[in-house]
């Protein structure tokens, strides 16, 4: 179905990520997994196979890739489009209308088909992947795995013979990838061929059949995934993998916590126009810890970190720190985020101008201090936005640990992060121990036993759980419902 | 939730009333001759946002267009001069011929979906070349007011704001992360929609309906009176 014939491709902007003597064949109604660490070319051979490659993104390419005896190395994007469907990484980035059933049509809209049709086949989408409550919406209002749900519904109605997905879990919740599963289940019953580049891959495992991994553009393996899942734990770090067989508990670290000088927190409640967000009267947490806060989509997670940052409008509540009742005012003083998308928040032009641009005085020795402990010395002088998504980040905890912030909270901090950055971002939270009083909302299980010290689990807007190491009891439920474990 | 867009009406209508209100009210053709069927234009777009459940933006803007009214009047009324009378009349006025027309505009963006919007143009026979970068900034409107929205968030927590220290900096730390982010989204919105066949040679299909009803004939039949009056006043 899939044919690479000794394809290389260079971008022409940048000389990394670069692919270099492909050879594959993908059958029919094949599923097949891309894995590996950031940048060893899983994105650019899904580019290849729906023809953003070499049609969109420029570059020098070599040999030529088939689908089904079709060239698309030659052959226009819009023919590409009737065999091959793609759903991307960013849920906000990949619709092209306002309203969900608008979306839905566009893709059949764009091959002229009559209107009859296209009704009948979004009908036909709707019905079986259960997404009515969807219809007629605002995507805009939408959370990230609905969004990704009317991505995955508006391939759907364009009935490709494949289909693509370039990280698609990335932003999601376990529970939003949970359906997602549900839809390649779907997709892989009614035939079609399945590439998928992932960095998460235990949702995965029943549903590929073949693993295919790249290392700096070349084709380190490619195995069955019955072989693949024999590999041992070592096999797969040494190329950047996440373990096939995820472990989902979310277990904190084993630490000495100190409840002596806890911070309160009081009245955190906010309501939107027409429903409660959050709600909780009184909770106590420990300082300087890392707490983690997880909890499916639209549980109140970013409400709540909106309120403790002191972003959010109208917020009543207050946190007692030292004593201290701190209101929105001096909590937007007293805590900084860092957020998902780490461009939002940088401004200046180089790194140095960056960290000290919220300083109250000038330091140089505490500034060389710091970016020396985060790895950055050597990048003082570059422009920030130059920088990976990574050393990005970095630069934004610089500056939060240089304009004396005491809370930190990291937005989703490993979102599409490959194995080995995932750890780096574990030692980054690690090092703010003792000094800062750390949040991370997060869904990612592995980098909640990695740093976290302590967990609260929010649901409908209040605590559902809240425990350290320990103190939760695992009560052998399905792995699939691990995470939802109360206790 | 639905989409709460008030009474159905076409965008070709909606169209013709914000030609309209932005000629009679904001331009002031006519002169004369249409004065008195300025005020119910400017009516109009509140009575539409209305329609929609926008009540606090419609009351606001009622209150401030009133407001401004009345007050420009009572200044003429009372003869006054100097340089307060200017003041009231630059600020009342500009008021008073924007807000309309500004109401308008957002009451179109609001109430009109991008397929309506499509098919509505197609109607009209305008080009694809118009269509698609029109249709293109419906959808890039609402992401830009979330990302402004981020980086405000952003700039608070870092203490720039007006008065503090950095503020001849303001709009520097504001546009600079927007465009990056801007142009990001812009890419990754191009090349989905490039996978899903946008740009191919055969004829778009629109699956949307749109057509004149009975609400657009009244509206229709508003906005053609002005018209007729200042062509009158022109032959005449």
């Amino acid at each position: 179905m899939i044919k690479f014939e000794n394809v290389s491709f260079n971008y022409s902007k940048s000389d990394d990520r670069s692919v270099k003597n492909i050879n594959l064949e993908i059958k029919e109604g094949e599923a097949v997994l891309l894995c590996g660490e950031s940048g060893c070319g899983k994105t650019t051979l899904v580019r290849m196979i729906n023809g953003l490659i070499p049609h969109f993104y420029e570059g020098e390419m070599k040999g030529q890739v088939l689908v089904d005896e079709m060239n698309i190395t030659s052959e226009e994007l819009y023919e590409t489009a009737r065999k091959v469907g793609s759903v991307f990484q960013n849920p906000r980035s990949q619709f092209f209308c306002v309203d969900s059933t608008s979306e839905l049509a566009f893709g059949p809209e764009n091959m002229g088909l009559p209107e009859e049709n296209i009704k009948a086949r979004i009908e036909r989408t709707v019905e079986s992947m259960n997404i009515r409550k969807l219809m007629d919406r605002s995507i805009f209002d939408m959370s990230g795995g609905e969004k990704q749900k009317i991505a995955c519904a508006s391939v759907d109605t364009l009935d490709p013979e494949v289909c693509v997905l370039d990280e698609p879990s990335s932003n999601l919740s376990l529970e939003a990838i949970d359906d997602l599963k549900e839809t390649l289940k779907r997709w892989k019953k009614a035939g079609r061929t399945i590439v998928v580049a992932e960095h998460r891959l235990y949702w995965l495992k029943d549903i590929c059949d073949r693993v295919i991994c790249l290392n700096k553009g070349e084709v380190v393996f490619d195995m069955p995934m019955k072989e693949f899942r024999l590999l041992r734990e070592d096999d797969h770090r040494k190329y950047g993998l996440r373990s096939i067989e995820e472990n989902l508990s979310m277990m904190p670290v084993k630490e000495k916590i100190s409840f002596a000088n806890n911070i309160v927190l009081e009245n955190f409640a906010y309501s939107y126009k027409k429903y409660d967000a959050l709600n909780i009267d009184r909770l106590e947490i420990p300082q300087n810890e890392v707490i983690a806060i997880v909890g499916p989509n639209g549980a109140g997670k970013s409400t709540f970190s909106k309120c403790i940052c002191g972003l959010m409008k109208g917020f009543k509540g207050y946190a007692l720190i030292d004593g201290k009742r701190c209101r929105k005012k001096e909590l937007l003083k007293k805590s900084y985020m860092v957020m998902q998308d780490v461009n939002h928040q940088l401004f200046c032009e180089t790194v140095m101008e960056e960290v000290t641009l919220g300083m109250d005085e000038e330091n140089e020795e505490r500034v060389l201090k710091v970016l020396d402990e985060l790895g950055l010395s050597s990048f003082a002088q570059r422009h920030p936005m130059s920088l990976s998504g990574g050393q990005k980040q970095r630069v934004a905890v610089a500056s939060a640990i240089l304009s004396d912030k005491d809370i930190i909270l990291f937005d989703e901090p490993t979102s599409g992060l490959d194995f080995y950055n995932m750890e780096k971002v574990a030692d980054l939270i690690r090092l703010l121990r003792g000094s800062k009083t750390v949040f991370v909302v997060t869904h990612d299980p592995d980098l909640v036993r990695r740093c976290a010290t302590m967990v609260l689990s929010l649901e409908n807007g209040v605590i559902a759980n809240k425990y350290t190491y320990g103190e939760k009891r695992e009560n052998g439920r399905k792995e699939e419902k691990c995470y939802t474990a109360a206790v | 939730m639905k989409l709460d867009r008030g009474i159905l009406m076409d965008p070709r209508t909606k169209l013709l009333i914000l030609i309209t209100v932005t000629t009679f009210a904001l331009g002031g053709a006519g002169g004369e001759a249409t004065a008195k069927m300025v005020p119910v234009l400017c009516m109009v777009p509140f009575v539409l946002l209305l329609t929609a459940k926008r009540f606090k933006t419609a009351l606001i803007g009622i209150i401030l267009f009133a407001g401004s009214s009345l007050l420009l009047s009572s200044a003429n009324a009372h003869n006054m001069g100097g340089f307060l009378y200017y003041m009231i009349l630059g600020c009342c006025g500009l008021l008073g011929r924007f807000l309309p027309c500004i109401m308008m505009g957002r009451y179109l963006m609001e109430s009109t979906t991008v397929s309506e919007f499509t098919a509505a143009m197609k109607k009209i026979h305008v080009s694809d070349n118009i269509i698609i970068p029109l249709s293109v900034m419906f959808r890039f409107f609402p992401t830009v007011m979330d990302e402004a929205d981020s980086i405000g968030s952003a700039m608070k927590m870092r203490g720039i704001s007006f008065g503090g220290k950095h503020s001849s900096k303001m709009i520097e730390y504001r546009l600079v992360p927007l465009m990056t982010c801007c142009v990001n989204i812009g890419e990754e919105l191009s090349a989905a929609a490039l996978t899903r066949g946008l740009g191919g040679k055969v004829k778009r299909t629109n699956i949307c309906k749109v057509g004149f009803h009975f609400q657009d004939y009244i509206a229709i039949a508003i906005c053609i009176v002005p018209w007729i009056l200042l062509i009158m006043d022109v032959v005449k």
